[in-house]
């Protein structure tokens, strides 16, 4: 099951170094977000109702809701990268090949996720550069953020990739998905956030009953997830 | 009383009573639009009972 | 079959019967509250709703996980997977609004970000997403398995949900407003009430969810069998029509047409057998009539 993981996850990287999709547009889609958020933010007014001179009064606002505005930027972009791991698969009947591979359908599962989980690291690390500039925050326990991006990550992509698996056969999968993902999604935001504002504000105890949420949730939805992919498959 | 008690139960039991007479409605069309030939095939010793899910069967709850 | 049309039919009197008895013991009868007045008159119905929604999500979630079990798999499980949740969606509709109408004079505001409020409002988009999944057209036992999946994610997602919204509100600051119910002193004839729309929900559950069944079965019978059967009567009416003239067509052999296979035919049958003697479409009497003679 692992060297078919392997296998599927190394087919996705490659189609991703060809076509370049995620680099080009899932990243530079993020980055809009985070900075949409900036200027959103940017219109409130100070209680007296002046507008208060831009850059001093929202760096407050922004530094302190920096954690989740990251974390909805990921949680877009989440649904994008799955979104584009079922779009390979489904041209040219690359879905039955897969089908007819005779590889354990586990392993497909974890192969894409695995594809899936790298390509949305790296564009954390990119936004990560992009919102502590932005936003205007120094990130402590650099440790504890890297564990938060990878159990987040995984949990939200075993979840999406089962959710887009359950809704690539049909012919409404571009409205249905993100109906399913988002709010199944909810727990791994809230988990998430809580933990990069304990790293963020350099108290890393207050994240491990977060870790711990975030773990669980990986583990959940990844069990699921290798079960159900096998019939799912099949039903095509 | 404040009014909100009534708006709360007005709520509730007016949403279940439109809901309940939808799904009551629903059904109601869904059988007419059957094939006749599925109901000819049955025995026809029930023929003189009324068609039920008339309003009668319980037309969910109302308030007295 | 006769039986569980009347076992429906009973169901539905009593649960508007004491609905009734609710509403009348609640707004009339109990006494108001030492300390919300009359406020605590929403307790006969708002904690009752909240119950059921719950109890049809975990029905949901029993049936998904047996459908997708192989010794019980059977697509009446689907069904009442599909009944209970659109029953629950609807319950869970009502509680959150019943419920922000009481947070209103109680907490001085419509919504605040309480674990059980926040988790019911993510309940609720889920299982409208689980809903939108069960629309979605296509082969029945195809859809059957992939909505049991999606019920058993989205049950999973419930308790991580409710814990996560917890310990969010616990560690952000003490809970200031905490759900009244929880530290109310409910006693005597405000109890019984209570109790009385706990029993009357959950009896009009069943009754919603019994017509929700039937309605899903007569639309699968539409899906699956109704087609064939419509195509094999215009067949043996048009040959017919050509043999004997059109008076007699009605009388026509239908189950030799070869469209409407034997074993079809019988699916049909049972499948028609579940709705109950009394469910035929009107004129269907003399139908039935007609053919048996």
């Amino acid at each position: 099951m692992w060297r078919d993981a392997l296998l599927v996850a190394g087919k996705d990287l490659r189609i991703e170094l060809r076509s370049k999709v995620a680099v080009n547009q899932v990243v530079p889609f993020a980055v809009i977000v985070v900075l949409l958020f900036g200027l959103a933010i940017g219109q409130s007014v100070s209680p007296s109702g002046q507008a208060l001179p831009g850059a001093l009064a929202n760096a407050g606002i922004l530094r302190g809701a920096a954690a989740g505005l990251f974390w909805v930027a990921v949680l877009l972009s989440t649904l994008l990268a799955v979104q584009r791991s079922f779009a390979v698969e489904s041209a040219d009947g690359a879905r039955d090949g897969l089908r007819l591979s005779g590889l354990d359908p586990g392993g497909i599962f974890l192969g894409k996720c695995g594809a899936t989980m790298v390509l949305l690291v790296a564009l954390e690390a990119v936004l990560a550069l992009v919102a502590a500039l932005v936003y205007d925050v120094h990130p402590a326990a650099g440790a504890l953020l890297v564990a938060t991006c990878i159990l987040a990550t995984a949990g939200l992509v075993f979840v999406g990739t089962t959710y887009g698996m359950l809704s690539s056969g049909t012919r409404v999968r571009e409205t249905l998905l993100p109906l399913l993902f988002f709010p199944v999604g909810a727990p791994v935001l809230l988990a998430a956030t809580k933990a990069f504002d304990a790293g963020l504000s350099g108290t890393p105890g207050a994240a491990t009953s977060w870790i711990e949420l975030l773990a669980v949730f990986a583990v959940a939805y990844g069990a699921v997830g290798t079960v159900a992919f096998g019939p799912l498959l099949e039903d095509g | 009383m404040s009014g909100y008690i009534e708006a709360g139960y007005a709520v509730v039991l007016g949403g279940l009573t439109v809901y309940g007479t939808l799904l009551v409605a629903r059904e109601r069309s869904a059988r007419r639009r059957l094939p006749e030939a599925l109901w000819r095939r049955r025995p026809a010793s029930h023929g003189a009972e009324p068609a039920a899910g008339s309003p009668g069967d319980g037309t969910g709850p109302t308030e007295p | 079959m006769r039986n569980t049309s009347l076992l429906l039919r009973a169901t539905g009197l009593l649960a508007v019967a004491g609905l009734g008895a609710t509403v009348w013991l609640g707004i009339w009868v109990t006494p108001p509250d030492e300390h919300m007045g009359n406020l605590v008159r929403l307790l006969y119905i708002h904690p009752p709703a909240a119950w059921v929604a719950f109890l049809a999500y975990g029905v949901a979630f029993l049936a998904s996980l047996l459908y997708l079990w192989p010794r019980t798999r059977d697509l009446r499980l689907d069904r009442v997977a599909g009944a209970s949740a659109e029953v629950g969606v609807v319950f869970t509709a009502l509680t959150l609004l019943s419920g922000s109408i009481w947070g209103r004079p109680t907490w001085g505001t419509w919504w605040t970000w309480d674990p059980l409020l926040t988790t019911t409002a993510l309940l609720f988009v889920l299982y409208l997403g689980y809903l939108a999944l069960r629309s979605v057209p296509g082969d029945p036992v195809v859809r059957a398995r992939r909505s049991a999946i999606g019920a058993l994610i989205a049950f999973i997602d419930v308790p991580i949900v409710y814990f996560s919204v917890d310990w969010w509100r616990s560690l952000h600051q003490p809970p200031t407003v905490d759900l009244a119910t929880r530290q109310m002193y409910v006693h005597g004839s405000m109890a019984w009430t209570m109790l009385l729309g706990f029993v009357a929900m959950t009896l009009l559950y069943c009754w919603l969810v019994g017509h929700r069944y039937r309605l899903a079965t007569l639309v699968a019978i539409a899906e699956s069998e109704g087609a064939e059967v419509a195509l094999a009567e215009r067949r043996a009416e048009a040959r017919s029509d050509r043999l004997v003239g059109a008076g007699l067509g009605r009388l026509a052999d239908v189950p030799s047409s070869p469209a409407l296979e034997p074993a079809g035919a019988a699916r049909a049958e049972t499948m028609v057998e579940t709705l109950g003697s009394e469910w035929r479409p009107e004129g269907g009497a003399g139908l039935a009539g007609s053919s048996a003679s």
